[in-house]
């Protein structure tokens, strides 16, 4: 049905040329889902959106060819290719917010491919867009289809971009990312949705991702792009069980696997450090003089747990849990809160996760770092640059970072340099907000390691707030279950991953990828 | 529901709060109305009657919503130096001010948004880079100066008018609207040429975004993609900008009359300031800040007509 | 070094355009108040309305003055008229606004009220309100001006304010104990600087056009002081037999504007 040989594309963007695909070969057959596997800027959604025929920049330059049911997609003139756009190949992207137009209706965009290939009458678009909405599993299709984006959650709108792209009933869905924009749970119910389409419709789908894990349970056959290069393709059978080029061993094994970093260490005496009590957290939606106290939504709701001195407590759960607003209200950075928290200790100190915005950008590192004893008072000014210094070794950056501004450290760099901020008052507890998530894969390996560095050497008990079952895994000793701002679960690493008793541990659990323990080592 | 009733609860603050302004402003200037109208030589004595019969002596909040009260129903005192009542002064020169303003606004409206669209479909020819000078350049032109330059070419060289010869509305309606058509030029062309600037680099931003892809993807041509998709999210910061024009032109209309000697609000704010007339002066600066609130709450509705994220839920 | 600077060039146009054009009116300007050899305000009846020439570079007024000796002194008035206003607007808007955005609540609530309401007011027309309660003349010009200009950059402020608080550099001085006094100063308001700086270059286009408007009607700058508006619009008089005095004047002031037009867009870029 399409059969790709030889592609290259080309930027003309500034003096040189630059060939950012090149040779691509890819062919799918009618009812079958593919996968292209590669890391970003590997070349796979541009070559998808050659594909999809979504080039049309003046400065790129296609050679090749793109076969689509026996007519060459390269060469045609626009008005045919616009025949088959939404009509025979639909595509479904990223980001459902922006992908879908904020001021019109879910209904007429759903409506839009079928206005424009078909000739149905309105009556016959609604009903149809109606069907369809209510085929991608949307409750209350006749309300939704009034609605706007802004009006659902994620996953919803991603139903409805999948919706809008089969109205037509096309032979070819390009579904480029579709998942990585959501929250886990929710991948998993979005990839589920594309199986049973593909399985009911027939439609065949070019799936682009750059999770191996989603692509071997979706694809029969993978495409492994690198630097605008196919390194691999086949079967996922003989892609993942027997790869042949290094780089896709490299990719395998980058696969989200569950080891533990370092043990649990020992606690010779379990002495507190920090107990909370029934705190619950309110957000206040619309504040002001006409509306006080208008729209309270309770974002934690009465949570408990006691924490110990040198240990590293994992808090997981998805976006909107409330992990990090019960964060925040521990060290009491919130107003209206609930319920009572002992420190036994002084100054705890928060982490934050966009290295990006935790760095005051107008001041130099050497600043940032002395800032906090400034604050306290009492210190010389050779004694405040002699600790800065000292926390900078002790995170792994020397001195000649001292005058350097943010701006002119990468990601890891600066998450280093909050963490010796965080340590420059010498707290016993720290509250790590998504440290890493921000981070490419292989800063947070270095990032995780050195918070286990600073919990051995200084002693320094860490609450590690994450989505990431996998990171958590890593180098936390007990786990804090959060779900709608409850507390649903909590216990050793041992206990939540091995016999998880809530069935929302479970389906986070499935949803993340966790098979057994066992395999040390396991894909 | 709700929303609206907060609009309309801060547009009467707001009224509120703009006129107790205006009121405050005129009470800050030394001298009363008794004094203006007895003269520095009056006695105390003299002074002191005309000031309890004028109803200066009441309390602060007291003589404000009076006056407030009275200005809403059409009452706003005398003029000093003509001795007829502001109403009928101000009456028989609005339809001249309020046209010069709405011919104004029609031709920023009209120039800006069908030159917006084509120069950023065409934003990489020359001619769409010359427009984007000529526009830079035009929009550094003071109003007033842009006023002598129109009088200049279209009245001394190619007498296309005669300047100075302004017509009223009731003695030649048609010549009447021949002679505002260059004022409201002078006026508009700084402003079309700022809005045609916000408008292309509005619609060349939306044009990156995603659900440009997304149309595209469903077999839009480049017009459908254009007209049934970026425009309405294109034109959302203009409409902020065109009310806030509104508002401008009103003002620049005041500077335009002096230029083109037409016997409007704005000439006679000027002679009211020069004579002391603050009856008129007053007035006309609370008539024109009123407008100026209502266009702001015509542009908040229309906003939300237009930005369905911004209607409440 | 010269390929840097031309790759910053065609990346930021406007910003090099806009800051030479204003750096050379001022250069001239200054030139023109201090080293012309003319009294601008020394009248000559032999040389009314004298062309240019080698004596008068830009030739002569009305009442034969020297045009260039004049326009440097106008447009320096006017200059220093902008300059002053900014200031004004910039200092009380800062204080007024890093208050409002930081602490919010009930007085935030009041004061944006108020806020709006001036908002609501043209510019110039506000100013003229000032203008009648206090009279004209060059200082009341600026006092009216400069408030007129406070409460947009207060709004400026406010808003930079109120996005900077929830940062989390600022949560994280916070939980350091540093005093509200000391994070308002010292943690944000170095980070306001480039938007302030941006809309100040605006400002001061605003406040140039502004006392131009407010002159040119004869109730801004009085004589014998002058300024370019006043000029304009002495010049308008003879428009039909001297267009060379209206349009020499009109255009010192649009170029004034433009350079500090494409500065402030320039400068909004970077920002």
């Amino acid at each position: 049905m399409l059969e790709v040989t030889d592609l290259h594309i080309e930027i003309e963007d500034s003096l040189i040329p630059e060939t950012v695909v090149h040779d691509f070969d890819i062919t799918v057959s009618p009812g079958e889902i593919v996968g292209i596997v590669g890391e970003s800027g590997s070349g796979k959604s541009m070559s998808a959106h050659a594909i999809a025929g979504l080039l049309s920049r003046k400065d790129m330059k296609k050679k090749g060819s793109i076969m689509f049911e026996g007519e060459e997609l390269l060469s045609m003139p626009r008005s045919r290719l616009r025949d088959i756009q939404g009509d025979d190949i639909a595509v479904v992207f990223q980001e459902p917010m922006t992908s879908l137009n904020p001021v019109k209706t879910i209904g007429w965009q759903v409506e839009e491919a079928q206005r424009i290939h078909g000739n149905m009458s309105d009556e016959e678009l609604r009903d149809a867009a109606i069907r369809m909405l209510r085929d991608v599993e949307i409750d209350e299709p006749e309300r939704v289809y009034y609605k706007y984006p802004h009006e659902l959650s994620g996953g919803m709108r991603q139903r409805v971009m999948i919706a809008a792209a089969l109205i037509c009933n096309p032979k070819l869905l390009i579904a480029d990312e579709p998942t990585t924009a959501l929250d886990v749970t929710i991948q998993a119910q979005i990839i589920e949705l594309l199986k049973r389409i593909n399985k009911e419709k027939g439609t065949a789908i070019l799936f682009i991702s750059h999770d191996l894990g989603l692509v071997r349970t979706l694809c029969s056959r993978v495409v492994v792009m690198n630097k605008g290069r196919i390194t691999e393709s086949g079967t996922v059978e003989e892609v993942f069980n027997h790869p042949r080029e290094e780089y896709t061993k490299q990719l395998i094994s980058a696969i989200p696997k569950f080891r533990k970093i370092a043990e649990a260490s020992p606690v010779p005496d379990r002495k507190p450090i920090l107990e909370v009590q029934n705190v619950s957290a309110r957000y206040k939606k619309i504040t002001g003089y006409f509306n006080p106290g208008a729209k309270q939504r309770l974002v934690v709701k009465n949570a408990s747990f006691t924490m110990y001195e040198g240990e590293i407590i994992g808090l997981v759960g998805e976006s909107g849990c409330g992990k990090t607003t019960l964060g925040k209200t521990i060290l009491g950075m919130l107003d209206d809160t609930d319920g009572k928290i002992v420190h036994y200790s002084e100054m705890p100190q928060m982490i934050f996760q966009d290295p990006y915005g935790s760095l005051n950008p107008t001041k130099t590192v050497g600043w940032i770092l002395e800032e906090p004893l400034r604050i306290k008072g009492g210190y010389s000014e050779k004694e405040r640059s002699g600790k800065a210094r000292e926390m900078l070794s002790l995170v792994g950056l020397d001195e000649t970072y001292m005058k350097r501004k943010p701006d002119a450290l990468s990601g890891g760099q600066r998450q280093r340099v909050c963490i010796a901020l965080a340590l420059m008052l010498g707290p016993k507890l720290i509250i790590a907000d998504e440290p890493v998530s921000a981070l490419d894969v292989t800063v947070q390996e270095q990032v995780i390691n050195l918070l286990i560095k600073v919990n051995r050497e200084l002693g320094v008990a860490i609450l590690f707030i994450s989505h990431d079952l996998k990171v958590v895994y890593e180098l936390c000793s007990r786990i804090i279950v959060m779900k709608s701002g409850e507390i649903v679960e909590q216990g050793t690493d041992e206990e939540i991953y091995n016999n998880p008793q809530h069935p929302y541990t479970k389906q986070l659990l499935l949803s993340a990828g966790y098979t057994e323990v066992t395999q040390p080592d396991g894909i | 529901m709700k929303t609206v009733f907060k609009k309309l609860f801060t547009f009467v603050i707001t009224v509120l709060l703009v006129t107790l302004f205006v009121f405050i402003a005129f009470e800050l200037i030394p001298g009363d109305a008794a004094t203006a109208r007895l003269g520095i030589n009056a006695t105390p004595e003299a002074l002191s009657v005309l000031r309890e019969e004028l109803g200066l002596t009441r309390p602060f909040f007291v003589r404000y919503f009076s006056w407030l009260f009275s200005f809403f129903f059409g009452d706003m005192g005398t003029s000093y130096s003509y001795g007829v009542s502001v109403r009928s002064m101000l009456a028989s020169k609005l339809p001249i001010t309020l046209t010069l303003t709405l011919m104004s606004f029609v031709m920023v409206v009209v120039l800006s948004i069908p030159i917006g669209v084509i120069t950023s479909k065409y934003e990489d020819r020359p001619a769409s880079k010359i427009i984007d000078v000529i526009g830079q350049l035009t929009m550094s032109i003071p109003p007033f100066f842009l006023g002598i330059i129109v009088t200049y070419v279209f009245g001394m060289i190619l007498h296309l008018f005669v300047p100075g010869g302004f017509v009223s509305y009731n003695v030649n309606f048609g010549k009447f609207l021949g002679y505002l058509v260059f004022p409201s030029f002078a006026i508009a062309l700084p402003k079309a040429a700022m809005s045609t600037k916000l408008l292309k680099t509005s619609i060349l931003s939306e044009r990156k975004l995603d659900y440009v892809r997304t149309a595209y993807s469903r077999g839009n041509s480049t017009t459908d993609v254009m007209y049934k998709h970026v425009l309405k999210n294109a034109i959302i910061p203009v409409i902020t900008f065109l009310g806030m024009t509104l508002a401008d032109i009103v003002a620049g209309s005041l500077v335009i009359e002096q230029v083109f000697s037409i016997p409007g609000y704005g000439r006679l704010l000027i002679t009211s300031i020069s004579n002391r007339d603050y009856a008129v002066v007053q007035a006309i600066i609370a008539i024109i800040a009123m407008l100026v609130i209502i266009i702001n709450l015509i542009v908040d509705i229309l906003y939300q007509v237009l930005d369905p994220r911004l209607r409440g839920n | 070094m010269m390929k840097k600077l031309g790759f910053r060039f065609r990346k930021n146009p406007e910003l090099y355009i806009g800051a030479a054009i204003t750096g050379i009116m001022a250069l001239i300007m200054v030139a023109g108040v201090l080293f012309s050899p003319y009294d601008p305000d020394a009248m000559d009846a032999s040389s009314r309305f004298a062309d240019p020439s080698f004596a008068h570079i830009l030739g002569c007024d009305n009442f034969g003055r020297d045009l260039f000796a004049r326009l440097s002194l106008g447009g320096a008035t006017t200059l220093f008229i902008a300059v002053c206003t900014v200031l004004i607007g910039v200092t009380f808007g800062t204080i007024i606004g890093a208050l409002t955005g930081y602490y919010g609540g009930a007085v935030d609530e009041i004061l944006m009220r108020f806020n709006d309401a001036v908002l609501a007011f043209p510019s110039i027309l506000l100013a003229l309100v000032f203008i009648s309660v206090f009279g004209s003349g060059t200082w009341k010009v600026i006092i009216s001006l400069g408030i007129v200009f406070v409460p947009s950059f207060a709004r400026i402020v406010r808003s930079e304010f109120m996005r900077c608080k929830n940062l989390d550099y600022v949560r994280s001085a916070r939980l350091m104990g540093a005093k509200d006094i000391r994070i308002m100063f010292v943690h944000i308001l170095p980070n306001t600087v480039p938007v302030v700086l941006s809309s100040a270059v605006i400002g001061f286009n605003n406040a140039v056009l502004a006392e131009a408007g407010m002159s040119f009607l004869g109730i801004g700058v009085q004589p014998p002081a002058s300024s370019l508006g006043r000029m304009l619009s002495d010049a308008q008089a003879f428009l039909f037999s001297e267009p060379s005095y209206a349009i020499i004047t009109g255009a010192s002031i649009a170029i004034i504007v433009l350079g500090f037009s494409l500065l402030g867009d320039g400068l909004k870029k970077n920002a």
